[in-house]
């Protein structure tokens, strides 16, 4: 089990990490919220993290979107260093348009779904690719239909979120991030704003994407995420990295702190 | 008895007689024009128009008699007769009013939400010169009186070398006014969508400008449409206020017609178009209403 640094490569034959953080700091004021974390990801690779309320897990994923300006660190995007620039001796976010066009190929899943009220399942599909790609109305249409085909919802295609259930949103809204065709996934607590009875159709959703090798990112207090889907399962607490492993090492071997095992006899 | 010295000095202006002719004849007009008025104070309508046309009957050109003898006529007739009368007699000069009132409400309503926009849209900026700016704005035009505004545009700015028509001044002072105060509403109904919604919007790859454009403000319309159309409905009132600076609108015409005549109706029909104004108006915007919010718990069935 490792912990905070970022697995060896062997000097051969390296792949390019699809996404690599590198000593990721977060304060809010005096708490810092994310400790010096590093962490890469291979496409194809699925990382769930897991941890208690308040260990930075979703700032964490949250930074990797931008979303959150870090304060230390640095993230690299295929290789290439990304999302900030130096400027007048202070490190500042990148150029708008350089942000919205990283953000455009990472897809992102929220807790509360946050659909758009105002327009119809489709027109959510649809919005990625005609407002932020510019593609054709027909092209829109047709990816959109697509992705509302993956998730299951093409006979929900008129309708307005506001009379769909809680699961029915989210696979919804991964259809939305999906239909920009991202080269990442990160999912914030996917289903923790969901009944329990609903968990199952979003988790089968996001399981099929995995089988499909979206590279992705989950945070999660869903233990089924990290044991069936995760090709590496990391535990945070207090904004570090704790330990990680593959599930199998996770659930079964390396309960070595009292900490985690309590956590995980809670959750599980 | 007051009420006895009146009925004498209605017995002596009925003995002046009436004149001879080459004889001058004011003194009679003026008793029986006297007469005139004391029947008619008395409300003996029939006894004011008999002295009215022994005049006329001299005189058939008299102009006060004449237009005191519409008046009794006017007043012997029922009520609704005479407010019928006096409905087509001001509405030409009142409806040209009206349509003036109009276009300085319409314009202002279209003017006004693109003016607040902006200034909302500065003011939640990140641009502090822009948000000072913004709020400067605001500050002074929520701040002091429409009338004051109005008079410093229109009879203020021509000492700084700037003279306006009425009408610009009018549009000026309203567009300027209601920016400010829309704009304020603008940015509390931006600030209450969730920002959960930006945040997709942003995860998306869209700029501020689309998440603005396509995400956040079409979901305020539904929020705007309650206190953006209780503004609008004041501005239908405040327009009567640029009669002050020489334009020529409802106000301004009911006044006008009202100093002239002195007669109650105008002021009750220009008080019915305002009321007309504000009840189309508000009919309108609740439809409009309705319609904006229909995504929520609308079910359109695909099939």
């Amino acid at each position: 089990m490792k912990t905070d640094t970022p697995p060896p490569t062997n000097g051969q034959n390296v792949q390019t990490p699809l996404i690599s953080l590198k000593d990721i700091v977060k304060r809010y004021g005096d708490l810092t919220a994310v400790d010096h974390v590093s962490l890469e990801l291979d496409p194809q690779e699925r990382v769930v993290i897991i941890g208690p309320s308040g260990s930075g897990k979703s700032t964490l994923l949250r930074a990797v979107n931008f979303l959150e300006e870090i304060d230390g660190g640095a993230i690299y995007f295929e290789g290439r260093e990304v999302g900030y620039v130096e400027k007048k001796g202070r490190r500042v976010l990148d150029k708008p348009k350089r942000i919205s066009q990283l953000r455009s190929e990472i897809g992102m899943v929220f807790q509360h779904f946050y659909l758009f009220p105002h327009m119809t399942v489709m027109e959510n599909v649809m919005e990625g690719p005609r407002t932020v790609q510019k593609k054709p109305l027909q092209e829109c249409r047709n990816v959109a239909l697509d992705m509302l085909q993956k998730v299951g919802l093409t006979d929900k295609k008129d309708i307005y979120p506001a009379t769909l259930s809680g699961g029915q949103k989210q696979r919804v809204a991964i259809a939305r991030a999906l239909a920009m065709r991202p080269k990442l996934m990160l999912f914030d607590e996917p289903t923790s704003a969901l009944d329990p009875e609903l968990v199952g159709e979003v988790f089968d959703a996001i399981k099929t994407l995995a089988d499909e090798g979206m590279t992705m990112i989950v945070v999660t207090h869903q233990m089924g995420f990290a044991r069936e889907m995760a090709d590496r399962v990391i535990f945070m607490e207090d904004g570090r990295f704790v330990a990680q492993g593959t599930p199998t090492e996770f659930f079964e071997n390396h309960l070595d702190s009292d900490r985690i095992r309590s956590f995980l006899e809670r959750s599980l | 008895m007051a009420l006895g010295k009146l009925d004498k000095a209605v017995q002596l202006f009925k003995t002046i007689p009436r004149p001879e002719s080459g004889e001058s004849g004011k003194l009679f007009v003026q008793s029986r024009m006297q007469l005139a008025r004391v029947y008619y104070a008395q409300e003996d309508l029939d006894k004011a128009a008999a002295a009215c046309r022994e005049i006329l009957a001299v005189y058939p050109d008299n102009a006060e008699a004449t237009n005191f003898l519409a008046s009794v006529e006017k007043a012997q007739k029922p009520w609704y007769i005479q407010f019928w009368q006096d409905t087509v007699r001001f509405t030409p000069a009142l409806a040209k009013g009206a349509v003036m009132t109009f276009v300085l409400v319409v314009v202002t309503m279209l003017v006004s939400p693109v003016g607040g926009l902006l200034v909302a849209l500065g003011r939640i900026s990140t641009f502090p010169p822009l948000i000072g700016l913004c709020w400067f704005f605001i500050w002074i035009f929520r701040g002091t009186p429409l009338l004051l505004q109005l008079f410093f545009i229109y009879y203020g700015l021509p000492s700084m070398g700037v003279t306006l028509s009425p009408l610009v001044a009018a549009l000026l002072g309203l567009g300027l006014n209601y920016s400010a105060y829309l704009a304020e509403i603008i940015r509390g109904a931006i600030q209450s969508i969730d920002s959960g919604q930006m945040e997709a919007a942003k995860a998306l790859g869209m700029t501020y400008g689309q998440a603005m454009r396509r995400v956040i403000i079409p979901q305020t319309y539904k929020r705007l449409m309650p206190p953006v159309g209780n503004e609008f409905i004041a501005l239908i009132k405040d327009t009567a206020l640029v009669s002050t600076i020489a334009m020529v609108e409802l106000m301004r015409a009911a006044d006008q017609l009202f100093n002239t005549y002195f007669d109650i109706t105008v002021l009750v029909l220009a008080a019915i178009i305002y009321l007309l104004f504000t009840s189309a108006f508000t009919v309108t915007f609740e439809k409009i209403e309705k319609r904006v919010g229909a995504y929520e718990n609308r079910y359109t069935p695909s099939h």
